[in-house]
């Protein structure tokens, strides 16, 4: 309910959720290399690539819209058939559905007893051994090498020129 | 009530709905609406077990998706009535008004996303009645019904590993009950491992970020788990037609085919074999010379044939359910994540645990899947418990079949909670007959 909160600029808000979506764990940290990391792990849970932007008849329109200009669209769509702005009203009231994240931070389960078993406590938690085997990014074999600017692994001077050409620093979307 | 009792077991991926008693789902549907690039609207994909209805070619080449289902639990319910209400008119041909409803449930449902399940169903469809099902306690009373004589029937109790879509989980059953205190869960399933194939494939061949339906047959076609990561990735080095694991896969290319498919389909199962190839079928370069033609591509044809190569990615992406750390996830593999379920159990239960590991879900139709989690799970479990996976016949329907097992019974009126109730008490009291 933070959107509520701030409805007054309402627009800023839009516009950093966008952002936040895909990158809410790595703003929480302030290391490029884990935010990127995590960004890229938060990634593997996406859908479809620019499926948001790719939906024109609900969320173009009304995305961007202040209250003030919510009240003129109605206005000007109650020249349409009086279903349709029923329809329109509906259809605002529940756009963009809030994610599995946003849900799970309202429902506030840190706050219940500790013998109540939740989704959070549920995880598996932290393997036992924090050994990782490091797979080249560009071939998939064993890593040995590190690229210093980035953390990326490669495993060949091939490698990691492929590396340098077109991934050093280009942070998964 | 004489209704007919609909079993939904709503995945995240695929919807399996049938009729409780019946043997087998009436229909697999992917729990998804797509729109392809040349349509504006958003279309219902076709159900996988039905061939004959299937009028429609569908045209799934770089489709946008969008899911009612978000890590697992429902999220958009606006969605998962439209694909409900096109389920239950169009390919059920039911009366939601006349039926009760035998529903699956994630473990650990948010409270506001039950309340919004419970309003689909009653205020939406209006069905009679309703039960809400967890899933591993129907695989267990699935598998316990199969076998009268084994040793889950006589403990009652079992461990079901169900990998899915969204996720993983570990769940003890005891008695037909989900022990949730010590549920354990992973968040891997298909969905992020199809993610992670496409995301290789599109650093190092050619990009099909927006390829979902056609990497998941990929993953499904091409993708084994590997027994032995360090030989398999030294086969992987190999040039020629020493390396088992290449095999190439086509990409639609909407004139002559508009589905992708294995190229040689005898390579997919080469790795099977284990020696050296037995024929020259694909011919070119290994691992190595793939790497080469990233530069400069010195095999034309894999940019005019719009065909890739996969090697190591076959098994290193079912890898990653074993070794999460491996991709950068703060999380314990499979088998640690089966230990600590079943340490989160009684003691006296532990033996019995170890002894029928049920694996069902969509992921574990990897082959090796199992001897693979086997040889990993033995040495972190003690010496003097045996250690038994059984894996289900179909583990996509073992969920489904559980429920129209218990929708048969005849107790299951009396569990259901009709709409009168859920009218007179609401969704949050009426939720708590169902001991979740």
């Amino acid at each position: 309910m933070e959107e509520d909160g701030s409805n007054s600029n309402r627009r800023m808000s839009s516009r950093t959720r966008k952002v936040a979506t895909k990158m809410v764990a790595a703003l929480a940290s302030s290391d490029n290399r884990t935010q990127a990391a995590l960004a890229r792990l938060d990634a593997l849970e996406n859908d479809n690539a620019g499926f948001e932007a790719a939906d024109p008849n609900i969320d173009d329109d009304e995305a961007s819209l202040d209250d003030d200009d919510q009240v003129y669209m109605q206005r000007k769509q109650s020249k349409g058939t009086k279903r349709k702005t029923r329809q329109a009203k509906a259809l605002e009231a529940r756009k963009a559905p809030r994610t599995f994240l946003e849900l799970l931070h309202d429902a506030n389960l840190e706050s219940l007893p500790p013998h109540v078993p939740t989704y959070l406590k549920a995880a598996v938690g932290p393997p036992s051994s924090t050994a990782r085997r490091h797979f080249c990014t560009v071939c998939g074999f064993s890593a040995n090498y590190t690229c210093v600017r980035c953390g990326m692994r490669f495993c060949s001077n091939r490698c990691q020129n492929v590396h340098n050409d077109t991934r050093c620093l280009k942070f998964v979307a | 009530m004489s209704t007919t009792v609909v079993v939904l077991d709503n995945g995240g991926g695929l919807i399996k709905a049938g009729f409780g008693g019946e043997r087998d789902p009436s229909v697999i549907l992917p729990n998804c609406l797509y729109k392809p690039l040349t349509s504006k609207k958003w279309l219902h994909p076709n159900p996988l077990n039905t061939t004959t209805t299937t009028t429609t070619e569908q045209d799934l080449t770089s489709a946008s998706v969008r899911r009612p289902i978000d890590r697992g639990y429902l999220i958009n319910p606006d969605l998962q009535r439209d694909i409900w209400s096109h389920l239950f008119t169009s390919i059920l041909h039911i009366n939601p008004s006349q039926s009760s409803l035998l529903l699956t449930e994630p473990l650990f449902t948010l409270p506001s996303i039950q309340h919004s399940i419970d309003e689909l169903v009653f205020e939406d469809f209006n069905f009679t009645s309703l039960y809400i099902a967890d899933s591993p306690s129907l695989v267990h009373l699935y598998e316990t019904s199969r076998r009268p004589d084994g040793l889950l029937s006589k403990a009652q109790c079992s461990l079901v590993v169900d990998s899915g879509f969204s996720f993983t989980h570990a769940s003890p059953v005891f008695q037909n009950f989900t022990l949730n205190y010590a549920v354990k869960r992973i968040d891997l399933g298909g969905k992020a491992l199809t993610n992670y194939l496409k995301e290789l494939i599109s650093f190092r061949s050619v990009n099909v970020m927006d390829e979902t339906f056609i990497i998941d047959d990929v993953k499904e076609n091409l993708c084994f788990v590997s027994v032995d990561v360090a030989r398999h990735l030294n086969i992987a080095r190999k040039t020629g037609n020493e390396n088992v694991l290449k095999c190439t896969y086509v990409l639609p290319d909407g004139v002559n085919y508009t589905k992708g498919f294995v190229k040689y389909p005898e390579q997919a199962t080469r790795y099977l074999v284990d020696g050296d190839g037995k024929e020259n079928l694909g011919g070119g370069g290994g691992g190595d010379r793939e790497i080469i033609s990233q530069q400069q591509p010195q095999k034309p044809v894999d940019l005019t044939k719009n065909e890739f190569d996969l090697t190591n990615e076959r098994f290193l992406v079912p890898e990653m359910i074993f070794r999460p750390a491996d991709l950068g996830m703060n999380q314990a593999g499979l088998p640690e994540c089966i230990i600590r379920a079943v340490n989160a159990c009684h003691p006296h239960l532990h033996p019995v645990l170890y002894e029928s590991i049920i694996l069902t879900g969509g992921s574990t139709l990897f082959p090796h899947f199992a001897e693979r989690l086997e040889k990993e799970l033995r040495p972190l479990v003690p010496d003097d418990y045996h250690v038994k996976i059984t894996t289900q016949e179909d583990p996509l329907l073992g969920v489904w079949r559980g429920g129209s097992l218990l929708a048969s019974s005849p107790d299951f009126d009396a569990m259901c909670v009709t709409k009168a109730e859920y009218e007179e008490l609401g969704s949050a009291r009426c939720r708590k007959r169902f001991f979740h």
